[in-house]
């Protein structure tokens, strides 16, 4: 094995002189894909976290898109990694949910549903263990959760567009793009959302 | 328009949402943050290997060269003795008589009978000479 290895270690001192960064050429586009998952893991996480409501099949969900970018798109052009990132994050989340609804039709015929639910949540988890909150992180909690609640509720294709939009700061281009849809219908989506949002979350105006 | 972009023209409302994800998405519990750091690592783990440009152009020609090795390998012996004329074939003659059940033991077993093919022999060699006086 050690043969192996100097084997390894002489190729890559046949590379001529004058095309050194050819050695380095796959490090830097790991480097690159490592850094782009970096900067949108956690806006994915919250995301699909939102939107299922669950944070174990979010961290499955983006655990799925971040696998299939790298493993099948990690050759296309870094520019196209967000919008391709975000298509198939939501693709994921809507498997999920499906799924969901699958196994929740099916539950409801079984004799012992309700006995045993893995999705339930584990009050635990749920356990405020640092004190009391102060007033001011209290009121921001509060409204996060008003406001995931909200979002949530919307239909999928409004949440989609306004978190891209707003949480992600995607322009409407790279919106559509992600959705497969017109610019015109990235803008319909946004407007029905933010109308939807306002009339449900009428404190957040000013 | 990117994020800036996006504050520049949007209300106050679409702020104050925008600022209550970014916050949650900055404030995420430890354990969340380590799970999504092993996910990004495996995700990285599973890219497929790229061959860089320098091995792209010679993996194949090197893969060639081995082709071409290994058939004369095969082959040449198989269709060119070194031995010419009646020795060319000598190595499979062996290994047939060294298989042969009923060949004749070379390794001195007490059970042969010599004085048998010695006879043999003397007769083959008188009926093949001419006999004398006739």
């Amino acid at each position: 094995m050690a043969a192996f290895a100097s084997l390894g270690a002489q190729t890559t001192d046949l590379i001529p002189p004058g095309k050194a960064d050819l050695r380095d050429t796959t490090q830097d586009a790991t480097r690159a894909l490592e850094a782009f998952l970096a900067s949108v893991e956690r806006k994915a996480f919250r995301i699909a976290q939102i939107a299922l409501r669950h944070e174990a099949d979010a961290l499955d969900v983006v655990q799925d898109a971040m696998m299939q970018l790298s493993s099948r798109y990690a050759s296309r052009p870094a520019q196209e990694w967000k919008p391709l990132f975000y298509r198939i994050l939501e693709n994921r989340v809507r498997d999920m949910q499906r799924r969901r609804n699958v196994r929740s039709r099916v539950m409801a015929y079984m004799p012992w549903r309700g006995e045993e639910d893995e999705d339930a949540v584990d009050p635990l988890d749920m356990a405020v263990d640092q004190g009391p909150l102060p007033p001011a992180q209290l009121e921001s909690d509060e409204a996060m959760a008003a406001l995931e609640q909200a979002i949530a509720a919307l239909p999928a294709r409004q949440r989609e567009a306004f978190l891209l939009r707003n949480f992600e700061g995607m322009d409407v281009a790279e919106t559509a793009a992600t959705m497969k849809c017109s610019q015109g219908s990235v803008k319909t989506h946004y407007f029905r959302a933010l109308q939807a949002l306002r009339a449900k979350l009428g404190e957040f105006r000013t | 328009m990117k994020g800036d972009d996006i504050e520049a023209g949007s209300s106050e409302f679409e702020r104050r949402t925008r600022a209550l994800l970014l916050k949650s998405a900055e404030e995420l519990p430890g354990a969340v943050r380590s799970r999504l750091t092993q996910a990004r690592y495996a995700a990285l783990a599973a890219r497929p290997a790229r061959l860089t440009p320098f091995a792209r152009r010679w993996v194949p020609v090197g893969a060639a060269v081995a082709a071409v090795l290994a058939l004369l390998i095969v082959y040449v012996p198989a269709g060119r003795s070194p031995l010419e004329g009646p020795l060319a074939n000598a190595g499979l003659e062996d290994i047939e008589l060294l298989s042969d059940n009923d060949a004749v033991p070379l390794n001195g077993d007490q059970d042969v009978d010599y004085d048998f093919y010695e006879w043999a022999a003397n007769e083959a060699a008188g009926s093949a000479a001419p006999a004398v006086g006739s």
